[in-house]
């Protein structure tokens, strides 16, 4: 599904010319359960984000599904992105005027999905993730965990083939913690491919397979 | 998707209270001011333009030279009008048009003064000034009917049918109602009419003559359909030289009704300007304040661009694209300026009558007019297009992976728009209160102009009824019973000039001489009753001096004018007169106070007279002397209610003018000057939250209080001191062009000025900053440190 082949990234300021991603090359198949570890600066958020089209890459090359997408421009992305690829942040990232329902509904209006097929497929996730009786609550109204769920659920609304998390269960307790994982888990078992970044051996053991980062280059790869 | 939109934009506002009042009330509040003079410009663009005939009406204008400038003025000779209409076929109707001032109307018990105005019968086919009950076409034709609007027919016949109706008018002749109009719209040149009677009636009461020399009336003409006015205008040329044999040599033109309120001004016989002037002045003040509620707009929606650029970046990880994000945040500042405009729309109707007032017209909001309601949207349309365009492009163009992983960060580089938006609105605000305190200045400068003469316990009455007849007796009972100091009768008020002519003849006048001399008349001790100071000769003293009543009092000016070494004792002839010279007196203002005193010739005795002017005894209280007037006027004049003028008090109102535009630019500072703090007040806050880190390090480091407060002030003076560097040389061109070049007398723009506004503006400035500043240098460095 995601292959990668010598992929170059560079941060330039005035003065210096920082590589973040050097010569990296990864291959993701479909239906598989990824985990990106390695230490805070390593390149393992800018893989991440070039994976889910949130960024470009230098040099190199990106198929997606088979499609090469390196010189895709902002709208192509967005088209693909939003229509294959849900996200997971750390921080969540609700958005704090929206209730729980308008939020994970937001990926299915700009996919145009008509109204009433947004209020089925909706319900059906808020049921999934367990969180449809705070359907009209406001994020700030909700615990961490819930807030994640909530989150993993609008990543999911739009049936992609491909989740990507980047630490979610960062802001976490570990009970709630190990609910998002498990419900990742379960994502997974019904065929959608997840990359997640992570720094936490327990959650990355959730996954398939462990891609090991550091100074912008794959270390090593291990399978779970 | 707009439902979204609308929805997540009402949230925004409801849960920032605070923030929406903010930026809801600066815009309402621009808006609103902007309402305001744009329903102003409406009403002065619109004057008479409401006419049918308006592409076919003209007024009959002169031109001739004046000691070497060629000079235009549109009152004309009473024959010139039936002169056109009989010699030249294009032209089908004509009217004159002259004031016949207040007249006292009579009906039964009912006495009530009306302003009343001799025509031409065509007057009202010309004009469109619907009547209600009467005929146009034939309301004018006997001597004595009068036409009067309805709400004059009802103040003095009540609820009764007026029509057939006698009115007597100043205890003189009967005239019957032959139509009631209309009441005359607010935006007429003739908007001050209540009453119209035939020029027959006119002639009857022996006021019109035939003299080719004698400009005193407006001439209204219409041309007949597809006339071409360059023809007409070539024809009628010389029509007032060709009738006065040569006497007079002024051309003729008609000038065309659409410029007849806007374009006014003539200099050297090219159109120069009016009105036009203030209406563009005042759409430059409309579109700044405006645009100061806009910008205060964008900064206070880009300040918070921290708390929306997740949200940017949320929305575009869920598939949103830049062109709907834009479309969105558009939506959302269409959405604040509906209501603020809402809000404008209910300060401008609260606010209308109180500002019609200030600018002397009849302004209204025609709430029926689908026009309005178009205009009205449009203006919300735009106004929230212009205030949310930089939002919108700045907020949409964040990136998802920075908002998102909370590297987030805004440079705070020397050039960024936000700070231009600061200068822009603080140079239009600065400029503004220049242009103001210009305007006062020079209502000062006026002020402060040494008028000549004495005001004090000095009042005039007009001359109506029985007055003229027993003025002798009425003069001598004021002084012999010690209300009075001093009386004497005049041609006008003091501080009006009603005459002036290049007429009068002295001895070695050069025949080319076309010196133009005000023209006033005063029977008896003018020097003593309005306290002149003599530099020649003596005062009017008909008691010792008989023959001054052919004597002449001459002002400096004039003297000088003439030419005479010895002034006393001249002969000079006037209106058939032989007069004499016997005094000098220095010159005194007249007329305008902002003008150059025009040189002056008071006539004795023999001239004409019109109002009476009364030093009250200074041991007297005011309102005793008024009292004991009164009953002496009552006496000899008893069918007229009795009415004086304060002259200090007329000489005021020749400020009205001046002070109402002083008024006006005051309101709009105002408004102004508030809407900038506002927005100000709001990026400081946002600087300060900015720069919380690096306010949190330098303290920890171990700078002072104020020394951080030196810190975040800085900017905020560097950006005030921009703003003046653009401002002053702005307002300093804006007034010289739109302001001082309608006065002759000005008060200088100084230095002094600039350094005024520029140190208010600074310490402005600072006391709406430094109190965020203070509030950040006064914060715990630990609490902002701590969650890196």
């Amino acid at each position: 599904m995601i292959k990668i082949t010598e992929l170059q990234k560079f941060y330039r300021t005035e003065e210096v010319e920082t590589v973040a991603l050097n010569n990296l090359s990864i291959h993701v198949k479909e239906g598989e359960f990824v985990a990106v570890m390695g230490p805070s600066g390593c390149g393992k958020s800018t893989l991440l984000n070039i994976v889910g089209l949130l960024d470009d890459l230098d040099e190199g090359s990106y198929l997606f599904n088979g499609i090469e997408v390196a010189k895709f421009n902002e709208r192509k992305r967005s088209d693909l992105r939003k229509h294959n690829i849900g996200f997971v942040f750390q921080s969540f990232n609700l958005i704090d005027e929206l209730t729980v329902f308008e939020n994970v509904e937001l990926p299915l209006i700009y996919t145009k999905v008509p109204a009433a097929e947004r209020k089925q497929r909706v319900e059906e996730v808020l049921e999934k993730v367990q969180i449809m009786h705070r359907r009209n609550h406001f994020p700030q109204q909700l615990s961490g965990g819930q807030q994640q769920r909530v989150a993993v659920a609008r990543a999911v609304v739009n049936k992609p083939k491909l989740i990507l998390a980047d630490e979610p269960t960062g802001n976490l307790d570990s009970n709630n913690g190990n609910e998002v994982m498990q419900l990742l888990t379960e994502l997974n078992e019904q065929g959608t491919t997840i990359v997640m970044v992570t720094h936490s051996e327990h959650d990355a053991r959730y996954a398939d397979r462990i891609i090991r980062m550091l100074d912008g280059q794959v270390l090593m790869e291990t399978v779970g | 998707m707009i439902k979204n939109y609308f929805k997540i934009a009402w949230r925004n506002l409801w849960n920032n209270k605070g923030y929406s009042a903010l930026n809801i009330g600066g815009l309402a509040l621009g808006m609103a001011a902007a309402i305001l003079i744009l329903l102003w410009i409406q009403n002065e663009v619109s004057f008479d333009m409401f006419h049918s005939k308006k592409d076919r009406l003209y007024i009959a204008a002169n031109q001739a030279v004046f000691n070497g400038e060629l000079n235009t003025w549109f009152s004309t000779p009473k024959p010139l009008g039936p002169a056109l209409q009989a010699e030249f076929p294009e032209i089908v109707r004509i009217s004159r048009y002259s004031s016949m001032g207040p007249v006292l109307m009579t009906v039964g018990d009912k006495k009530l003064k009306g302003n009343g105005i001799f025509v031409d019968s065509a007057f009202l086919q010309m004009f469109d000034f619907p009547l209600i009950q009467g005929n146009a076409n034939n309301v004018l034709t006997n001597t004595t009917n009068v036409v009067i609007t309805q709400s004059l027919a009802k103040r003095l016949f009540g609820n009764e049918d007026a029509i057939g109706k006698t009115i007597r008018l100043d205890t003189i002749d009967l005239a019957t109602v032959s139509g009631v109009m209309a009441d005359m719209p607010g935006n007429t040149r003739f908007r001050q009419a209540e009453f119209f009677m035939p020029w027959a009636y006119m002639e009857k009461l022996g006021m019109s003559d035939n003299f080719w020399g004698n400009n005193s009336v407006s001439t209204y003409i219409e041309l007949t359909p597809g006339a071409s006015i360059d023809d007409v205008n070539k024809k009628i040329r010389d029509i007032t030289i060709r009738h006065s044999d040569g006497r007079e040599d002024n051309e003729v033109f008609l000038y065309a009704l659409p410029n007849w309120w806007l374009y006014t001004k003539f200099v050297n016989g090219k159109m120069a300007g009016g009105r036009i002037d203030m209406v563009q002045a005042f759409l430059f003040v409309a579109a700044f304040v405006l645009l100061i509620a806009c910008i205060n707009f964008m900064n206070l929606s880009t300040a918070r661009s921290e708390k929306r650029a997740k949200e940017v970046g949320v929305r575009k990880v869920a598939g949103a694209y830049r062109h709907s994000l834009i479309g969105q945040f558009l939506c959302e500042s269409v959405l604040i300026a509906f209501i603020g405009g809402v809000l404008a729309l209910g300060i401008v109707w609260l606010s209308l009558p109180a500002f019609g007032e200030l600018v002397d017209r009849r302004l209204f909001i025609d709430f029926a007019s689908p026009i309005f309601w178009v205009s009205f949207l449009s203006f919300i349309l735009l106004t929230g297009t212009l205030a949310g365009s930089y939002p919108a492009f700045f907020l949409s163009s964040f990136q998802p992976v920075k908002v998102l992983k909370g590297t987030f960060k805004r440079v705070n580089a020397a050039f960024n728009p936000r700070k231009v938006l600061v200068v822009t609105q603080f140079t239009v605000a600065i400029a503004l209160v220049v242009s103001t305190i210009v305007i006062q200045r020079q209502v000062q400068h006026g002020k402060d102009r040494e008028n000549g003469y004495s005001q004090n316990n000095l009042v005039y009455i007009f001359e109506e009824g029985l007055v003229a007849k027993n003025s002798t007796l009425i003069k001598n009972e004021l002084l012999n019973s010690g209300v009075a100091e001093s009386v004497t009768r005049t041609s006008a008020p003091l501080t009006e000039g009603w005459s002036n002519s290049w007429a009068f003849s002295w001895q070695g006048k050069r025949p080319d001489d076309k010196t133009v001399f005000d023209r006033f008349c005063a029977d008896d001790h003018i020097v003593k009753t309005a306290g002149l100071t003599l530099v020649a000769g003596r005062d009017f003293d008909l008691s010792t001096y008989p023959t001054d009543s052919l004597g002449i009092i001459l002002s400096e000016s004039a003297a000088k004018a003439m030419g005479f070494e010895d002034p006393i004792g001249q002969p000079i002839q006037d209106n058939g007169k032989d007069w004499h010279v016997i005094g000098v007196i220095k010159d005194f203002i007249l007329r305008s106070p902002f003008e150059p005193i025009p040189p002056m010739v008071i006539e004795g005795a023999a001239g004409w007279f019109n109002a009476m002017h009364i030093k009250f005894n200074p041991a007297l209280t005011t309102s005793e002397a008024l009292s004991r007037t009164e009953a002496i006027f009552k006496r000899y004049n008893p069918e007229f209610p009795f009415e004086y003028s304060f002259v200090d008090e007329a000489y005021r109102q020749k400020f009205e003018e001046t002070q109402t535009y002083g008024t006006l630019a005051a309101l709009f500072t105002f408004i102004t000057i508030a809407i900038s703090c506002l927005g100000l007040f709001a990026l400081a806050a946002y600087m300060a939250e900015n720069r919380t880190k690096e306010i949190g390090v330098r303290k920890v480091l171990g700078a002072s209080v104020f020394s951080i407060a030196k810190l975040l002030s800085k900017e905020f003076v560097i950006l005030v001191l921009i703003a003046c560097l653009v401002a002053f040389p702005f307002s300093y061109w804006f007034m010289d062009r739109y302001f001082l070049h309608m006065y002759t007398y000005r008060a200088p723009i100084s230095w002094g000025i600039f350094v005024l506004t520029g140190t208010g503006a600074l310490v402005l400035a600072l006391a709406t900053v430094s109190s965020q500043a203070i509030k950040a240098a006064l914060a715990n460095p630990v609490d902002s440190l701590r969650d890196e």
